[in-house]
């Protein structure tokens, strides 16, 4: 009886670690990708300007509310690089790192594999806990999931300017 | 094998060292506006007229908030890879320079020669100059700070960057805090326009304006003619084959002056070794003693303007 109960409390005590540990599905992640890829994400600066990074509130789409969390770290890259910060307010926006991202599309594939670079750039706020509203139902079968995100903005510049995906102020003189 | 080395060193040294334009100098200074305001202004009368101008040394020891405007501003273009011209340095470097000069004197007791046009020119100098201002706006016990940021091309006087904005309206937040924000919320937008600025650079090349113009002693004017062509329209042929891709406009061309204005000259010349307009300008001065056997004397007007004077020094 002592040694089922030990068992039972082992189980209770692992199931959880089991469970965040899991992989989220591979299907829902490639659709995720393809939807990052697609540019169906929104962004959205939430605070005023800090030193070198850049604070937004980014809204990804999956029928995994995990899913959407998961990829908001890439969807906060990607939208900084691509697509640029929209004015908040008073607070200017930023303007997209790279115009045209077919034009360094193998070093961005790479760049936005899972487990690849873009994760050095990107902290989810409050290790991404979604605020009470920020997850809506748009669909049957799909959820918008809103997670606040802090891009390493200078950091990220210089590495594109490092592998000359971006070009240096005033590179040539 | 050593010595072909050592050519090869060479040769990469010198493709390094002289396979780059210039490098613009960048200067923030308080714009007129904002001296005006806080009454760093210095008068002096020309003539008659009372003219003001901007006290740049007084407004930096009496107004820390602008100091460090000017210092985060610097911070962030150094961040960038675009490190600035120091005014407050520059200035002390002029005031030495002129204590120094006054007290020099040769074995034989003889002071520096010195024009007043060259006291003139003795001014602090950069390509680009970046005015900065910044108002406090007071609305019962709400604060906002409005601020400006213009980039002027020195060689144009165009507007070749800018950014403006007011930030938002608080209670408690100080006037340093402001300002630290108005700056990191603008400089990024300001350096894209400023990036792109040098890309037309490397693309068109650098707008001067040029005036060439004769003596009044009769020896040469523009409608002579030389192997059956005007001098005026041989000048104009020889800025077609030296300016970026023929780039320029006449504003005018008359018997004893012609005016060249939007004039795309390179950065650097056919050897690769950077080129500015003096340079650029000395050899059309050389082409038509060689060619034509003119005298002409060259004479610089800030950065982006030179006069020739044809028929003698």
């Amino acid at each position: 009886m002592r040694a089922k109960q030990i068992l039972l409390l082992t189980a209770l005590v692992l199931l959880p670690v089991l469970v965040s540990g899991q992989q989220l599905p591979k299907r829902h992640v490639k659709k995720a990708n393809a939807q990052t890829a697609a540019w169906r994400y929104e962004v959205e600066p939430t605070d005023i300007a800090t030193q070198g990074s850049v604070t937004v509130k980014v809204y990804s789409f999956s029928k995994k509310p995990q899913v959407a969390q998961e990829q908001a770290r890439k969807n906060a890259v990607h939208g900084v690089i691509f697509k640029g910060v929209p004015a908040h307010g008073r607070v200017p926006g930023k303007k997209a790192l790279v115009t045209d991202p077919t034009v360094h599309e193998v070093f961005f594939d790479t760049f936005f594999a899972d487990g690849g670079d873009y994760g050095r750039f990107v902290t989810l706020t409050n290790s991404g806990a979604i605020a009470a509203g920020d997850v809506m139902r748009t669909s049957n079968k799909e959820y918008k999931v809103g997670v606040s995100a802090t891009v390493a903005y200078d950091q990220l510049r210089s590495y594109l300017e490092s592998h000359g995906v971006v070009r240096k102020l005033g590179a040539g003189f | 094998m050593k010595k072909i080395l050592l050519t090869l060193a060479l040769a990469v040294l010198a493709s390094t060292a002289f396979g780059q334009a210039k490098k613009p100098i960048i200067m923030i200074v308080p714009s007129d506006n904002f001296c005006f305001q806080h009454g760093y202004m210095n008068e002096f009368d020309n003539m008659g007229t009372t003219e003001r101008i901007p006290d740049y040394d007084r407004a930096l020891l009496e107004d820390s908030n602008l100091n460090l405007a000017i210092i985060k501003l610097g911070e962030m273009m150094t961040e960038r890879g675009f490190p600035l011209k120091d005014l407050a340095a520059s200035l002390r470097t002029l005031k030495t320079q002129s204590a120094q000069d006054a007290v020099r004197t040769s074995e034989d007791g003889y002071a520096l020669a010195e024009s007043p046009l060259d006291k003139l020119k003795k001014t602090a100098n950069a390509d680009i100059w970046m005015q900065l201002g910044y108002t406090i706006n007071k609305t019962g016990p709400k604060q906002s700070l409005t601020f400006t940021l213009q980039g002027l091309d020195a060689y144009t006087n165009k507007q070749i960057a800018a950014a403006s904005g007011t930030g938002p309206q608080t209670f408690t937040v100080e006037v340093p805090v402001l300002l630290e924000e108005a700056v990191i919320s603008y400089i990024d937008g300001f350096n894209n326009q400023l990036q792109m600025h040098f890309d037309d650079l490397f693309t068109n090349g650098r707008e001067v304006a040029m005036e060439l113009r004769a003596w009044d002693n009769g020896e040469v004017n523009f409608f002579d003619e030389y192997n059956g062509e005007e001098l005026g329209f041989l000048i104009e042929y020889w800025m077609d084959d030296n300016t970026v891709n023929g780039r320029y406009s006449t504003v005018a061309s008359e018997r004893n002056y012609i005016i060249f204005e939007q004039v795309r000259i390179p950065l650097e010349n056919e050897r690769g070794t950077p080129i500015d307009l003096r340079r650029w300008a000395n050899n059309l001065r050389t082409y038509l003693n060689r060619e034509y056997g003119i005298s002409a004397r060259l004479e610089t007007i800030g950065l982006g303007k030179v006069i020739i004077i044809v028929g003698g020094k």
